[in-house]
């Protein structure tokens, strides 16, 4: 696993890859930062909200980011002709899984890594960087597993790479939507239901409560009961699957 | 109608129609503010309760309204506290509300203080004199020092994606 996992990320990293969307998403943070922190000089946005939305936005990316490079985790080495010198290495299935899983996470780290910094110069001054910077580390792993596993689990069973990476990427939208929605489509327990269920909206909301209204941590635990099953089940399904399901050929037929 | 019986209607009509407070009155401790954009600053009003009687279960409200006539205001983007539960004047008495404001977008707008009765029959609420403020433009390009972060760190990554480039390419 290992070997896996250290050649998977000498690729990601010394690949250049995992560098230019690193370099991305410092772009993205330094916009949101500038503009967080102008309109916070003039006083139209307080000090937590400002942090709240950098920080959101960070896990938001950070977990598409591991999303998208497990998505192309076996359908794309399939489609570049790698997979079966990959599968005839002395390496078991499962241990290329696991493997790939901590190469696509490692994406998440470098984004938290990149974020650390944005979010201490938005919270100094009101003693919110520690709590800021630990929420948005347990919050954006426990979705970048959910995610990195669920982009993974589709890339096993993938025909094509495009059809990978376009299923993860319409998931990943259909679990923002419900944040898009109004306040007023917000009320009443059907909606509460359901913002608690999609570990998304779930996590976002549980580090809005922390950043922005100073709770306790254990004050709305409750909100992250989903994305800890989430990133359970569905990272042991894709070490499963990927163990029981890699093959050459993808798809039904595969 | 004869000018008498038009003089009489009238007044009844002044006599029966729903007055603003008897013996209350607003005032400001300004009558014109010039601030910058982003900026925040406080007026005072003061509510007098000049009648024999004590006058409690009033409400004083903040309104805010654009004068140039080309700008949106959300009041409550200006002043997170329009509200206020007054406690009984007396008679004779007077009360003193600081209203903290923030200056959220250029130009001129309308400050003033209505104020009115919780309960019992409605009458017009009692104003004070419109406070004039005018906010004038400013523009910020490095906020509190983000400039060297928000370049320096997309650089520093950018120059080391260059460089793995660059040693691949070689």
């Amino acid at each position: 696993m290992v070997v896996v996992a250290g050649q998977e990320l000498r690729d990601l990293w010394l690949g250049g890859r995992g560098l230019v969307l690193s370099f991305a998403l410092s772009l993205l943070l330094s916009v949101i930062s500038y503009l967080v922190a102008t309109n916070r000089a003039l006083n139209f946005l307080e000090q937590r909200e400002s942090v709240n939305l950098t920080l959101q936005v960070a896990i938001a990316v950070g977990a598409l980011l591991a999303l998208l490079t497990a998505a192309d985790a076996v359908s794309g080495e399939r489609e570049r002709g790698t997979l079966e010198s990959l599968l005839v290495t002395p390496v078991s299935r499962l241990e290329i899984s696991l493997g790939k899983l901590l190469a696509a996470l490692s994406l998440w780290a470098a984004a938290f890594v990149i974020t650390v910094p944005y979010v201490w110069f938005l919270a100094r001054g009101v003693g919110l960087v520690g709590n800021a910077i630990a929420v948005g580390l347990v919050v954006g792993t426990l979705l970048a597993i959910f995610l990195a596993s669920f982009g993974f689990l589709i890339s096993v069973f993938a025909a094509s790479n495009r059809v990978s990476l376009s299923l993860s990427l319409l998931v990943l939208l259909a679990l923002f939507v419900p944040t898009q929605l109004p306040s007023s489509a917000q009320q009443g327990w059907a909606s509460d239901l359901l913002l608690r269920l999609n570990p998304m909206t779930a996590g976002e909301h549980y580090v809005g409560k922390i950043v922005t209204n100073g709770h306790a941590w254990s004050q709305d635990i409750s909100w992250l009961v989903s994305p800890l099953i989430a990133a359970a089940l569905f990272a042991a399904t894709a070490l499963v699957a990927g163990a029981r399901f890699t093959r050459l050929r993808g798809g039904a037929s595969g | 109608m004869s000018s008498a019986r038009l003089a009489l209607l009238i007044g009844l009509l002044l006599a029966f129609a729903p007055a603003a407070q008897a013996g209350l009155s607003v005032s400001n401790d300004r009558t014109a503010i010039a601030t910058k954009l982003g900026h925040k600053f406080v007026f005072h009003s003061t509510i007098r309760n000049d009648s024999t009687a004590p006058a409690g279960g009033l409400v004083a409200h903040l309104n805010v309204v654009d004068l140039s006539g080309h700008t949106y205001v959300d009041p409550e983007d200006w002043s997170s506290h329009r509200t206020r539960y007054l406690a009984p004047i007396p008679a004779g008495g007077s009360t003193t509300l600081p209203w903290p404001m923030n200056a959220v977008n250029s130009g001129t707008i309308g400050v003033y203080v209505a104020v009115l009765p919780r309960s019992g029959a409605p009458v017009p609420p009692t104003t004070g004199p419109t406070l004039r403020v005018r906010i004038q433009d400013r523009k910020t390009l490095n906020s509190g020092g983000i400039l060297p972060l928000a370049l320096g760190l997309p650089a520093l990554l950018g120059l080391m994606a260059l460089g793995v480039r660059f040693r691949r390419a070689r």
